[in-house]
């Protein structure tokens, strides 16, 4: 790949793109500036809505330049001057939507811009009329069968082109945009490749390789060119690929470097907090970012996610009411819009607002969970798995619709059959304790208690999210009467509730006190056992249970039994084990009986 | 023997194993072929009464009706398919069809204008609610409602279907040059195409939707009765795919994905496609509004129901105990009996594998005859005759009980519980020793094509029931000798269980078997051993014993005991008594071969006391065979021919060749020993006898190959005429005897001492 980038006549980057410096080095902030505002004119000229954004976004954050640095804009060549008043019309009927007309003014146009705009027009006029077409086809089978019928001749010029070596990097990125419509991902992938290669600014072609990435494997085997735009594409990358660690030392590295401004990379600090539960730093994060960029709609859907889960039902709404202002039909509107409403339990419109989004954009991902969330909340079991089902077909790798389809079977009282989905869930995201919670959960319920405690044991393992593993695992060593174990358990849990320092109410704090004080008992280490003891005092449901024990310890004590200091004491109080016993978080491979897939 | 649980998948295209198709809600569409069929009933409308000859009216009526049902054609097969009922007819609707397509879009909606007309009248051509009318109103409707873009789109997809047909008829009538200027663009397209067509290749274009259903269908069925006539496992799953991505809820395709995957043993894409099948069902059971709530829950019983049978197939059995414990609660608690009957069939199956418990059996057959299941009831009665003949029941029971499930296949025309039962006697008859029956029974399965009005059409050819019924009828064949015969027989079965299918296995073991048999007859034991290992890997059990036979042959006795020990423990805990027995003789062997016949006297009879009981008559008969070898061995030899005399009827009716020929041989020893005492004259009588079945002995053996065995009826037959002074023949023999000599190995075990 690298060879064959090589030999393509590099039109623009030799022209007047200076070479990128390579990646990771961030010293010259101006002359990526340069760049920034070069690739932002020439995908605006080119129709590149969406890379001509992205780059101009990155610009602004970057301090201004002096009039003495700035660009001039590139030189007109012999070609462009010739197509200059055809492509002067054509991108005026493009930028009104005129697709066909632009490519029809365009047609024998020589000139590279033009080239592309031709293209790109009869490419985007094909899609218009695939999305057109689906509303009225002929029967059902057709429906799916609605094609963009312009593809084919697009690839069958392009592919001519390319082999004579005279696509520009714009060219490339187009030819591989056809050729991943066509499902043709491996090809499409090469062509990217090359794109990036031979024009590293353009971030459309990088965006395009994300979508094509499936795991860290493949990412390993792609040659990608050394220049800087390399790390905001590994970053964005690592998000997709719940890389998150990875993902954010990526780009607080780009903020160190001085792109600390850049809402784009502010935002995406944010989807990753959120990505990892990190509630509190994403919300503050996204609150920054309102700040900054208040008429900002993209990623609100993020953040609605993360004031739903709070519960923060006045920042919804006001977030909601804010955003229907600025664009009532933007999906991440609607989607904002459906969680207000699931928030308030008006299942019905959030489901509603959910089915306009995917009205508005059949390919949103998240409205198809979200939707299904909401069918559950109306135990409309069978619409919840179609949204579910739908989710998947959308993206294999949605690990909450798999979750969301064991749930929703195990809502049907189906534990057995909802294993899958909770393992399929848990592929996908091994460390979310939620996924192994659940499994452990079911294996209860099927009575595999073994298979049940290497799920609790290991969700605790992982970082446990409620902090309910590790009661439930201390409840089933209860009912195998490994009361050692269970102690432990109990020791740990109640150590990881203080360590936290959070003051929400646990209710099986009480339980795990009244454990541990009739545990000691049993094990006649009086001094521990009214500690905890004490402890269960505290609480309502357990205070009569902890005073009846106080008064039997006061009882046997006073009858001489010396508490025995020379028998072996198991264990200690929780104050004292929390420095040297705790138990190294070993996260062991979890091996559950693995006969079913 | 056949089991029966293959049979109990839920398969939602069927129902008590008949296979339907239609089952998916069609609704109407028109599309170009709708058209064109429109066109053909016009213009029958319109010719008169005298214009088309009765015969050819009555052909066109005939038509009519697959025209109408069936799946969309090309144009050409329209034309050729009218063409063969009506000549002239397929000519006026080729010109209209052209006219239509040449013409402009206003014909075509004329046309359906002019649709309507054949109701109205005093005397209507088409009555309103006949097959052909009520089609007539439907596409007159569903034209009606295409909106103005559809319409136009139906007129392009018109010209196109027109366009491919004269191409194809232009190809066919004449390869008429194309023009320089056409062959130009011809050659541009195809460089074009050239890059494309690889893609091309694997989605051949969609399906229209009855296309896709009687795809579905008729592969489904071909899967489950002739899997070697269905495509391939890998493209059937290119088509699927196909299929898939063009209509993702075409919830069927899941299924024989499924069913496809089965085929190949994948445990993870079969549960995927099986959830995925179901999660598709459940939306589709909830939207019909006649299924409604019912539906719904219905799908989730049978999906717990059908993870528990995928589990079982694959052999987690724990798996699939926790699955159907599911199912049975889910079904237990919205009381569908006949899912809960399901279920207990399949828990039968479950726990047939653990232990062998008849009540919950006995249960389930009460049951489903109770709810009318005659499908079910009868595969219990089965399983239940099959379990009984283990544990000894008396055959005229088992067989009475067989005649009565016959009788309910019959009423009900459960061919493939039919072919079961057969299939079942003729491995109950093999249990019994009877192998004429058995062989009978065999060949009524395979000549059992006949039946074809009963299984309306239906050839099952991949079932397990053929399988076993082959494989015993090789087994059978190799008993008496005839070894190509059984190889032809294997062969065939090669051809129709290929050896990833799922019932190769079965006929795998026979052809190892009669491979292993083969070797030790020849004595070549080192063969014999390196098959015992492919035996063991298909039948441990089997594999063990085999193993044990070679090391006794080789003369390794200590460790061949102590297999056998090994191996006597194991079976009498799983209570395999036919193998019990088989393993009492080889240690009685040992005893006698060791020079210790009075330890192997109580365990023969051990052995004959078990085989009387369970009524195996092949094996009780080779008991008594052994017993009078110990008898004859203990200086009793009158005592063992009067004995003889009891085992050697049925083993000459039903008995392997080279039984036959032991018993001779054996009769030919005791004769001769008891002929020790006797006065000379009629001493010599009775050597001439014993000669005489020598000889026969001596057939017998050959039929077989057994060169050792004849070697040693030489030598007899050569001491015998030594003894009555016949040189002539005695020196033949020893001849005979000095070339099987020279090239067999001495094993060091003493003439007398081998039965």
């Amino acid at each position: 790949m690298a060879a064959s980038s090589s030999v393509v006549p590099v039109v623009v980057s030799a022209a007047v793109v200076p070479a990128l410096s390579s990646s990771g080095d961030f010293s010259n902030l101006r002359e990526i500036k340069k760049q920034l505002l070069l690739i932002a004119g020439l995908t605006r000229e080119r129709g590149l809505l969406h890379s001509s954004k992205w780059s101009a976004e990155l610009a602004f954050s970057l301090p201004a330049l002096p009039l003495s640095e700035l660009q001039p804009p590139p030189p007109i060549t012999e070609e462009d001057a010739q197509d200059m008043d055809a492509y002067t019309l054509a991108k005026a009927y493009f930028d009104v939507k005129e697709y066909d007309r632009a490519a029809h003014f365009l047609h024998g146009c020589n000139s590279k811009k033009a080239y592309f705009l031709y293209m790109y027009s009869r490419y985007l006029s094909g899609e218009k009329k695939k999305d057109d077409e689906t509303v009225d086809s002929l029967g059902p089978l057709e429906k799916g069968q609605v094609k963009n019928e312009a593809l084919r001749e697009l690839r069958v010029e392009l592919s001519k082109k390319h082999q004579a070596r005279e696509l520009d990097g714009f060219g490339l990125y187009l030819y591989g945009v056809v050729l991943r419509k066509l499902d043709l991902v491996k090809e499409a992938i090469d062509v990217f490749v090359e794109a990036t290669h031979v024009l590293p600014l353009h971030w459309g072609a990088w965006l395009e390789l994300c979508n094509l990435i499936t795991d860290k494997e493949m990412l390993k085997f792609l040659s990608l060119p050394d220049t800087w735009m390399k790390e905001f594409f590994l970053a964005h990358i690592y998000t997709e690929l719940q890389l998150i660690e990875e993902a954010l030392q990526k780009y607080q590295n780009l903020i160190d470097v001085g792109f600390s401004k850049s809402s784009y990379i502010v935002s995406q600090i944010a989807v990753a907090y959120h990505n990892i539960r990190d509630i509190d730093k994403a919300l503050s994060i996204f609150n920054e970012l309102r700040k900054q960029d208040p008429y900002r709609i993209e990623n609100m859907d993020t953040f609605s996610n993360l004031l739903y889960v709070r519960s923060m039902k006045s920042e919804l709404s006001y977030l909601a009411h804010n955003l229907c202002e600025i664009d009532k039909y933007r999906v991440e509107t609607c989607c904002v819009i459906g969680n207000y409403y699931s928030l308030r339990s008006q299942h019905e419109k959030a489901a509603l607002y959910f089915q306009r989004a995917l009205k508005l954009n059949p390919r949103y991902l998240g409205a198809w969970t979200l939707m299904g969330h909401e069918y559950m909340e109306m135990k409309n079991t069978s619409a919840a798995i179609q949204a579910y089902r739908h989710a998947i077909e959308v993206n294999k790798r949605d690990y909450r619709a798999w979750y969301g389809l064991g749930q929703t079977y195990e809502i049907l009282k189906m534990p057995f059959y909802c294993l899958y989905y909770y393992r399929r869930a848990h592929q996908l995201r091994p460390n979310d304790s939620r996924m192994l919670v659940a499994l452990g959960e079911c294996y209860e319920k099927l009575n595999q208690l073994v298979e049940a405690k290497k799920c609790y044991w290991r969700a605790y393992a992982v970082g446990d999210v409620e902090k309910m593993a590790l009661v439930k695992l201390a409840k089933l060593h209860e009912q195998l009467t490994e009361s050692e174990q269970a102690a432990q358990c109990y020791i740990k849990y109640i150590q990881d509730i203080y360590s936290c320092g959070e003051i929400v109410e646990h209710l099986e704090e009480s339980t795990a006190f009244r454990y541990l004080a009739q545990y000691y008992f049993k094990c006649k280490l009086w001094d521990e056992a009214s500690a905890c003891a004490q402890k269960c005092c505290a609480f309502n449901d357990t205070r009569e249970e902890g005073k009846a024990l106080l008064r039997q310890i006061l009882q046997l004590r006073n009858q001489g039994e010396t508490p025995s200091t020379e028998m072996p004491a198991p264990f200690f109080l929780p104050a004292s084990l929390s420095a040297n016993n705790t138990p190294t978080r070993r996260v062991s491979p979890l091996n559950l009986s693995s006969v079913t897939p | 023997m056949a089991s029966v649980h293959e049979s109990l998948y839920f398969n939602p295209m069927m129902t008590n194993g008949v296979v339907h198709a239609n089952v998916f809600g069609i609704k109407d569409w028109v599309t170009p072929y709708k058209i064109a069929v429109l066109v053909l009933l016009n213009e029958m409308g319109r010719t008169g009464e005298g214009a088309v000859s009765l015969m050819e009216r009555r052909r066109l009526n005939q038509l009519l009706l697959p025209l109408l049902q069936g799946p969309d054609i090309t144009l050409s097969k329209l034309y050729k398919l009218i063409e063969e009922s009506c000549p002239q007819l397929a000519n006026s609707v080729q010109i209209r069809i052209k006219l239509m397509a040449e013409g402009e879009l206003k014909d075509m909606e004329q046309f359906f204008d002019d649709l309507s007309d054949s109701f109205s009248g005093t005397e209507p051509e088409v009555h309103k609610t006949s097959v052909v009318g009520l089609f007539l109103r439907h596409m007159i409707l569903a034209y009606s409602k295409l909106s103005f873009s559809q319409v136009f789109k139906l007129y392009t997809a018109l010209q196109q279907y027109f366009q491919n047909g004269e191409k194809k008829t232009v190809e066919d009538a004449d390869m008429e040059l194309p023009s320089r200027e056409e062959s130009e663009r011809k050659m541009e397209k195809e460089e074009l195409d050239v890059s494309i067509r690889e893609e091309e290749v694997s989605c051949s274009g969609p399906l229209s939707q009855k296309q896709a259903e009687f795809f579905l269908s008729q592969q489904a069925s071909l899967l489950k009765n002739d899997e070697t006539k269905a495509l391939t496992p890998a493209s059937l799953q290119k088509e699927l795919n196909n299929l898939l991505k063009f209509n993702p809820d075409f919830a069927e395709a899941h299924y024989l994905s499924y069913l496809n995957n089965l085929r190949v043993q994948d445990v993870f894409s079969s549960t995927h496609s099986l959830l995925h099948y179901f999660d598709r069902l459940i939306l589709t059971g909830a939207e019909s509004k006649s299924n409604g709530e019912e539906g719904y829950g219905r799908s989730l019983r049978y999906a717990a129901l059908n993870l528990a049978a995928l589990h079982c197939r694959f052999g987690h059995y724990q798996q699939a105990e926790l699955a159907l414990q599911e199912a049975i609660r889910i079904a237990q608690e919205s009381n569908d009996h006949v899912c809960l009957q399901h279920c207990l069939s399949w828990l039968y199956v479950l726990g047939q594998k653990r232990s062998d418990s008849y009540v919950l059996l006995e249960h389930s057959v009460k049951k489903a005859v109770h709810f009318g299941l005659p499908y079910l009831a009868s595969l219990g009665i089965q399983s239940l005759v099959q379990q009984r003949a283990f544990a000894g029941k008396t055959a005229n029971k088992l067989m009475d009980a067989l005649k009565d499930s016959d009788l309910l296949h019959w009423k009900h025309s459960l061919s493939e519980l039919i072919d079961i039962s057969i299939a079942q006697k003729t491995a109950i008859w093999r249990l019994y020793g009877r192998s004429t029956m058995a062989l009978q029974q065999a060949q009524l399965l395979l000549s059992m094509n006949s039946l074809d009005s009963v299984n309306a059409g239906v050839q099952q050819n991949n079932t397990e029931s053929f399988a076993v019924a082959l494989g015993h009828l090789a087994e059978l064949h190799a008993e008496q000798g005839c070894f190509a015969a059984a190889s032809e027989v294997l062969k065939h079965l090669k051809e129709r269980f290929p050896p990833n299918s799922q019932h190769a296995q079965l006929w795998m073991l026979c052809d190892q078997k009669i491979q292993f048999d083969r070797a030790m007859n020849d004595g070549k034991y080192h063969l014999a051993d390196s098959i015992v290992t492919g035996i063991t890997a298909l039948n441990s059990i089997e594999g063990v014993y085999r193993k044990a036979i070679v090391l006794q042959a080789q003369n390794q006795m200590s460790e061949a005991h102590k297999l056998l020990q090994k191996l006597l423990i194991h079976c009498q805990k799983i209570r395999n008594t036919e193998m019990v027995i088989s393993v009492l003789l080889s240690v009685a062997e040992l005893y006698w071969r060791s020079s210790s016949p009075t330890i192997a006297l109580p365990v023969l009879l051990q052995a004959l006391a078990l085989s009387k009981e369970y009524r195996l008559q092949h094996l009780a008969s080779e008991t008594v065979l052994n017993l009078a070898f110990a008898q004859l061995i203990l200086g009793i030899p009158e005592q063992a021919l009067s004995l003889l005399h009891m085992a050697i009827e049925p083993i000459l009716a039903d008995g392997a060749v080279l039984d036959k020929g032991r018993a001779m041989f054996l009769v030919a020893k005791c004769q001769v020993a008891s002929a020790a005492s006797y006065e000379p004259l009629k001493k010599a009588a009775v050597l001439e006898a014993a000669i005489e079945n020598l000889s026969e002995a001596k057939n017998y053996f050959a039929k077989v190959d057994c060169k050792e065995q004849i070697r040693d009826v030489v030598y007899f037959q050569a001491r015998l005429y030594h003894t009555l002074g016949k040189t002539q023949e005695r020196n033949r023999c020893a001849m005979l005897f000095r070339q099987l000599h020279q090239d067999l190995p001495f094993h060091g075990v003493p003439l007398i001492n081998l039965l």
